[in-house]
């Protein structure tokens, strides 16, 4: 257990900086949950964990200040926790989310720890030691590495076991619970993201995008290239207009 | 983030990041001494560039957000464009002052400043460039990558996933980083060449690209809506010796997916009040457990 205890705190150490820096969201659950899959040897639960936690994080993104729960820790030790416990994936949420919101606390500290850091760049600009302007720069992410390695390690290496038996004792009705709860969670993600952009001129195509899975039944792929066409057309026919409306100007300014 | 903001709103914004990089600033004099213009730069210097970015945000921080991050980028770029020593630690101080920018599009930003070092510009008029693009950048990168490409990657990952399927994560992983690495490099390149003449392009462009992202964005997740809240009740109405499944013969003959959407319109209702994601996650769990508890879900 310690050998796959520590592969997957590198691997959360590793997803935590590329949350961050790097961007390659190599860091998402749906990515994470076949990995640590692998590391377990499970990789089909760890697609099945991942692909549920995906839903669940899919609209919480660092949005107008609002700061989501951390999505690296939530697929981590969500899909390991249910490939070791043999838990529902649903469950896992249940798991998941008090960590990542711990974990995302820990993140504001961090990020608030590091202003100081800031003066220090300037003695070094003042004394020319780009040398160490980048090390500031290396150090945060090591600080962030470290950190999501040690955050992964504690609770898979010493919480398992218990978490299993944990999980045996815990009446059906908090599984079930926890499962129905993890169904609606998505919903969360996803009003965070309405939040931001449902203007009232975009409710149409809410609509469009509901009524072509309910009761059309297309993949998501290819409401989004019907929308992508609308765009297109949208976009291209402003283009169009534009030039027309500032001709009118032009006439309004002569007269 | 300063998406689909009116011009007064973004104007307000500009002056306060205007007020924190003055705030942060260790600049001492406004032009440089050496004002001929430096060598031009070559593709691989735009290209160092564009990597470097990606550690953008390595020294995040509340007090001066990504400044470190964003010296680190242009940190090479600047050392080939200032020969002289005291010029080079000017730039720099002004660089280490307060930035925000979208840690996606910021190539866009880097590449323009980079060409305006180039011709050695006045270091107000470069802060003021910085200054004014953060807001308009955030906007079109919040609505192209949060609210658009990523949760179209992540739904149909995830739907391969939930299938069992391993193209689940490698699909996702190569849709996303096509639009993700092809943005940044060309738009490294491109805010380098077009230099000043950018700006008038993005101010133009600003509202019709965040447009056309919406539209494909609040489609997307109609869809995604519909596809993954998963809310059913199992409750039953007698009626004398008759039974309805409320789900199956009421709900589901009104409109499937009624109980998701609702639902998803209770906690948007409730975002908007003020409720963070955490407390409606603690929401969420509290009705699925009394939902079971009672019988009701």
């Amino acid at each position: 257990m310690l050998f796959e205890a520590l592969l997957i705190a590198l691997l959360a150490g590793v997803a935590g900086v590329d949350l961050f820096d790097g961007l390659t969201h190599m860091h998402r659950p749906v990515v994470i949950g076949p990995l640590v899959g692998l590391i377990l040897g499970d990789v089909q639960t760890g697609l099945l964990v991942g692909g549920t936690l995906e839903l669940v994080w899919m609209g919480m993104v660092p949005l107008a200040g609002a700061q989501p729960p951390n999505v690296v820790i939530g697929g981590i030790i969500g899909t390991a926790f249910a490939i070791l416990t043999k838990a529902e994936p649903t469950v896992a949420i249940g798991v998941a989310v008090p960590f990542s919101i711990a974990v995302q606390g820990c993140i504001t500290l961090l990020f608030t720890a590091f202003s100081p850091m800031m003066h220090k760049c300037d003695e070094m600009v003042k004394r020319g030691n780009w040398r160490g302007i980048e090390w500031v720069n290396y150090l945060g992410m090591i600080t962030l590495f470290v950190f999501y390695f040690v955050m992964a390690f504690l609770p898979i290496y010493f919480g398992a076991e218990a978490a299993g038996a944990a999980v045996q004792k815990v009446p059906k009705w908090v599984l079930d619970g926890l499962s129905v709860a993890g169904g609606m969670m998505p919903a969360i993600g996803f009003a965070l993201l309405m939040k931001i952009m449902l203007k009232t001129n975009y409710i149409a195509y809410f609509i469009m995008g509901f009524v072509a899975v309910t009761y059309l039944k297309l993949p998501i792929l290819a409401v989004a290239l019907g929308a992508l066409a609308i765009a297109m057309a949208d976009y291209f026919n402003q283009n169009r207009a534009q030039p027309q409306a500032a001709r009118n100007v032009e006439v309004d300014d002569g007269i | 983030m300063g998406f689909n903001d009116t011009e007064a709103a973004n104007a307000a914004k500009a002056e306060l990041r205007m007020q924190q990089a003055l705030a942060t600033s260790h600049v001492e004099r406004d032009d440089y001494i050496d004002t001929a213009p430096a060598e031009p730069l070559t593709k691989k210097d735009i290209n160092r560039m564009a990597w470097r970015s990606l550690a953008l945000q390595a020294s995040f921080n509340y007090e001066r957000m990504q400044a470190g991050g964003w010296l680190y980028t242009i940190l090479p770029a600047l050392r080939k464009i200032h020969k002289n020593p005291e010029d080079l630690k000017n730039s720099a101080q002004m660089h280490m002052e307060f930035i925000n920018v979208h840690p996606f599009d910021v190539t866009f930003l880097s590449g323009l400043v980079l060409a305006m070092e180039q011709s050695k510009e006045k270091i107000s008029t470069i802060r003021a460039v910085k200054v004014a693009l953060m807001g308009p950048l955030g906007g079109i990168g919040d609505a192209m990558f949060w609210l658009t490409w990523l949760p179209i990657c992540a739904g149909i990952g995830a739907a391969l996933a939930l299938e069992g399927s391993l193209f689940g994560p490698v699909v996702f992983l190569l849709l996303f980083n096509a639009l993700h690495f092809g943005l940044r490099f060309g738009l490294a390149h491109y805010g380098y060449r077009a230099g000043l003449g950018a700006i008038s392009a993005l101010k133009a462009n600003t509202k019709k690209i965040s447009h056309a992202a919406s539209i494909v964005g609040m489609t997307v997740i109609g869809a995604l809506v519909a596809s993954y809240v998963r809310l059913s009740t199992p409750l039953e109405i007698h009626a004398g010796k008759a039974k309805i499944a409320l789900q199956a013969d009421v709900l589901d003959k009104l409109m499937p997916n009624l109980l998701p959407l609702l639902f998803t319109f209770l906690m948007f209702a409730l975002m908007k009040k003020g409720y963070s994601p955490v407390k409606l996650i603690g929401v969420t769990v509290l009705f699925g457990l009394a939902g079971k508890l009672f019988g009701f879900l």
